[in-house]
């Protein structure tokens, strides 16, 4: 039996068992511990799109779970509000609150965003306990009604059980339709890797922001079936305990899998059920057999099973792929001869970190399909300017405008979109993602990716496909052929060469190189040398910013030098090389007379 | 007035001890201890224990605190931070909630849930200045000697070459290790010694203010948000969030007696109690993330590019 059969096969035991349990547990107790079971299952289904998927340590689930709550408990009580109508409420109350919370917590790093968040929760539930005539202070709103549908009321038991888990059903369904495709892969690059993302057009904020919104809308769902099952709404419910309650199901669980978030809170809804006889040391059994679960699987348990049986490469990929294949060749936007209009112009950019000058008034012009070096020592400012240009700092003064319209100071994911690409001095790729999926992903502005039409996705998702045709073609351009492969598993010059196909699966009219040669030796020197004349040939213009000589010698058709942040000459290589200014720079003062034999340009050739 | 500020110093000068000790193991291991709530608990009951053995006054008692809390430190560094050191850092933040509950756990099934007090450090007496001016004897006690920890605790980092050591594994565990310093050493005296300080100032907050076993989670927050004010593993900025912390707990319940006559124009019972002070020492702190997201005094551990 293969691997991925074997997977089939756990996936259905799962399915069988979770039928089962209702059955063989089936009495009032156990089918009302099952049911709270399914509540806090569709309330960490719901955490997991923050937590897990974006790895936003958010500490508000328990916030829009109670507010849920309370939400159902106050319609039903005070206004006698049926089922649908208590639930659409508890839903747009929490999500309010969340969008609420978004606009001062949503920019903030991850501890502050942990704080704020934890924060804002304490806030709410301090008010939930003061403000008595609404909510019943410490007491809770009891009197809670059973659910009901059209006047049909449904009774507990079965019905409440079979109630619950159809929304655990239809809510787990959503999260894996919304996140098994091009849309989830951007995820997974907004939660590894802040920067990269942004340098591929992802929009990280507005991703954040739709998961916090849907993290509070399963929070409002959960909670207002918490408030039926319970027949109460009481501050528990929004408390930190509750909270750590709904993160240990995730991390217990898995922290990205539905099915994760079903087995945590079947876990940890049970943990002390069992452990029950032993009276009162139970908190502390329970306590122990987390941390032993932890140890066990760090990833939770799901991920366990991913350890154990782990996919196939390429596995999910689809046949379609195959048969796609040859036909699918990404039209090049900048197919074009070389021209004397520029493409990327930068004027008097000034950019200053306190005292220091890091960019000082410096000015060029990109022509299409030219590859052009910025060299320049160490601290010279090359990156300084990369970063400028790709929006990551802004430029105090000067401007930068890319085929005649202005970039200076935008966003660097809207600067991705306009067309410049970009690629990272420390490789920027997502490790635990296939070279396939990290160079894809790079496809998800321009086959417009989003949460919405993810819902829609049939078998297989169209627009991943289409991603992965295209970063098929893109990674056979540049020689990477084990695109199934884990990006963490691959050789470091491998690793540059697929950075490479991802910025180009932007489409970029300007492709940024910041150090591209760094760690190749020199077979892998030549090779990239070639493959990058070849993109220039095809009409995208490079900007390489580097360091080795001997790699730029034969590569660049127009160079800059950089030193303390200005432009100190530029030219033609040769003109470069045997410009005293640069001499000086690289060697010292005084060095410039006799350095013809100096290692880094004898090395040159020059 | 004096005696509010003197109260100010005091409560800030034990939340200090708190968050320094937080901040100590969140530098050293770059992992938010939630167990640190529950260990100034186990401190303040540590103290109850050995007073009930040793009828001394506090100082006396206060060097078997440190000594016995550092052992929970080094028991929780053993099942909760250890065998999950390589682990993803949520792994070890869940670890120490649950640590932190067999903690709590342990207290509550030996000593009851019924709140405990512990002996002042030297007396509970007023001393009087003279002028009617009077001031507590615990208050200038626990300033003093919070004051003797914080310093003994700066001195040993700045001046001897175990604190030049435990320094090099906060700041870049991996050069450490590879200078032959042996880090999984240090990262537990990190803990033994966050441990003691939080055990300390468990013993003096629960001279005053009694302590319960539930008492961690209240703890744990104070020091978190100190911690966070004080920018993210700086460790003057934590002494000066702590404070910052206190401020609010201690003045904005004191303001109807501060200002004559707000009685009648105002609702103070319900505006100025505890949990408004908490409401508006969280509002002020959501406010200063608006408008500085990189906290009030910047960030000391900077991402590595």
């Amino acid at each position: 039996m293969s691997v991925s059969h074997a997977r089939t096969a756990v996936g259905i035991l799962f399915v069988l068992a979770l039928a089962a349990w209702p059955l063989v547990f089936s009495s009032p107790f156990d089918l009302r511990i099952f049911t709270l079971a399914g509540v806090f299952a569709v309330m960490v289904i719901g955490y997991q799109f923050i937590f897990g998927h974006v790895g936003a340590l958010a500490l508000s689930q328990a916030t829009f779970f109670g507010l849920g709550a309370y939400a159902t408990a106050i319609c039903a009580v005070h206004l006698g509000f049926g089922f649908p109508a208590t639930l659409t409420l508890s839903v747009l109350v929490a999500v309010s609150v969340a969008l609420f919370i978004a606009i001062p917590v949503l920019r903030l790093g991850s501890h502050y965003f942990a704080l704020a968040t934890l924060g804002i929760s304490q806030i709410v539930t301090l008010v939930a306990l003061e403000w008595v005539s609404l909510t019943g202070g410490g007491n809770g709103l009891s009197g809670v009604p059973l659910p009901s549908i059209a006047g049909l009321v449904i009774p507990r038991g079965w019905p409440l059980m079979l109630l619950v888990w159809s929304f655990v059903a239809a809510g787990g369904f959503v999260a894996w339709q919304m996140m098994r495709g091009l849309y989830g892969k951007a995820c997974h690059v907004v939660r590894d890797d802040e920067v990269a993302a942004r340098s591929l057009g992802i929009d990280i904020h507005r991703i954040r922001l739709t998961m916090l919104l849907l993290s509070a809308a399963y929070g409002g769902v959960a909670g207002a079936l918490f408030a039926h099952v319970n027949r109460i709404a009481s501050p528990e419910a929004l408390e930190f305990k509750t909270m750590v309650l709904c993160l240990t199901m995730a991390v217990v669980g898995g922290r990205t899998k539905v099915a994760g978030a079903i087995v945590g809170a079947l876990l940890i809804v049970h943990l002390p059920e069992w452990f029950r006889f032993l009276d009162r040391s139970y908190v502390m059994v329970n306590a122990i057999i987390l941390i032993g679960l932890l140890i066990v699987a760090p990833e939770g348990l799901v991920g366990l099973l991913d350890r154990v049986l782990p996919r196939a490469p390429g596995e999910g990929m689809g046949k379609t792929l195959a048969r796609h294949r040859p036909a699918m060749s990404p039209p090049a936007r900048g197919a074009l001869l070389p021209s004397t209009t520029p493409i990327l112009e930068v004027r008097n950019l000034v950019k200053r970190f306190g005292g220091v000058k890091a960019i000082d008034d410096v000015s060029f012009d990109l022509h299409r399909g030219t590859i052009t070096a910025v060299i320049g020592p160490n601290g010279s400012g090359k990156t300084t300017l990369v970063n400028c240009i790709t929006g990551v700092e802004v430029p105090d003064v000067g401007a930068i405008t890319l085929g005649g319209s202005a970039i200076t100071g935008g966003r660097p994911h809207d600067i991705a979109r306009a067309g410049i690409a970009r690629t990272f001095q420390n490789l920027r790729l997502v490790d635990d993602m296939s070279v396939l999926d990290n160079v894809a992903v790079a496809r998800f502005e321009a086959e417009g990716a989003g949460p919405l039409n993810a819902l829609k996705i049939g078998r297989e998702d169209p627009r991943l496909l289409r991603a992965y045709a295209y970063a098929l073609h893109l990674l056979h351009r540049l020689g990477v052929e084990e695109v199934h492969r884990l990006c963490g598993s691959l050789p470091y010059g491998v690793k540059r060469r697929v950075e490479i196909a991802r910025a180009l699966a932007l489409d970029p009219q300007v492709l940024l190189l910041d150090e591209p040669a760094a760690g190749l030796n020199e077979s892998e020197q030549n090779d990239l040398a070639a493959r990058l004349q070849d993109l220039a040939a095809n009409g995208v213009t490079l900007l390489i910013i580097e360091h080795n000589m001997p790699f730029l010698r034969t590569l660049a058709t127009y160079m800059i030098c950089l030193d303390q942040g200005r432009v100190i000459a530029e030219g033609r290589p040769r003109e470069i090389y045997e410009n005293p200014l640069v001499l000086d720079a690289y060697l010292g003062r005084g060095a410039g007379a006799s350095s013809a034999s100096s290692p880094v340009f004898a090395e040159a050739g020059v | 007035m004096l005696q509010l500020s003197l109260n100010t110093v005091s409560l800030g000068s034990a939340y200090a001890l708190v968050a320094l000790g937080l901040v100590l193991v969140l530098n050293a291991t770059n992992a938010v201890n939630f167990a640190h709530g529950a260990l100034v608990m186990v401190g303040s009951y540590l103290a109850f224990a050995i007073a009930a053995v040793v009828p001394a006054k506090g100082i006396v008692i206060l060097p078997l605190v440190l000594l016995s809390a550092a052992a929970f430190g080094l028991v929780l560094a053993l099942i909760a931070y250890f065998p999950l050191r390589t682990k993803p850092v949520v792994a070890v933040f869940i670890a120490t909630i649950s640590a932190g509950t067999i903690f709590e756990n342990l207290v509550l099934l030996t000593f009851g849930p019924e709140p405990r007090s512990t002996p002042p450090i030297l007396g509970n007496r007023m001393l009087d200045l003279g002028n009617g001016v009077a001031i507590g004897e615990q208050s200038v006690a626990v300033i003093c000697a919070a004051f003797v920890l914080i310093g003994g605790q700066y001195l040993l980092f700045a001046h001897t070459r175990f604190g030049r050591r435990l320094r090099a594994v906060a700041q870049d565990p991996d050069m450490a290790a590879a200078c032959g310093i042996n880090i999984k050493v240090m990262i537990a005296f990190t803990f033994m010694l966050a441990a003691a300080l939080a055990g300390a100032a468990g013993m003096f907050l629960s001279a005053t203010y009694y302590t319960s076993p539930t008492d961690g989670a209240n703890y744990m927050m104070k020091a978190y948000l100190a911690v966070t004010i004080g920018g993210w593993g700086s460790i003057p900025g934590t002494v000066i969030g702590a404070f910052l912390v206190a401020l609010f707990e201690v003045l904005i319940p004191a303001i109807p007696a501060l200002i004559p006559g707000l009685d009648a124009v105002l609702p103070t019972a319900t505006l100025f109690s505890m949990t408004s002070s908490t409401i508006a020492l969280f509002l002020t702190f959501l406010a200063v993330l608006l408008l500085r997201p990189q906290g009030l005094f910047g960030e000391a551990i900077k991402k590595r590019a």
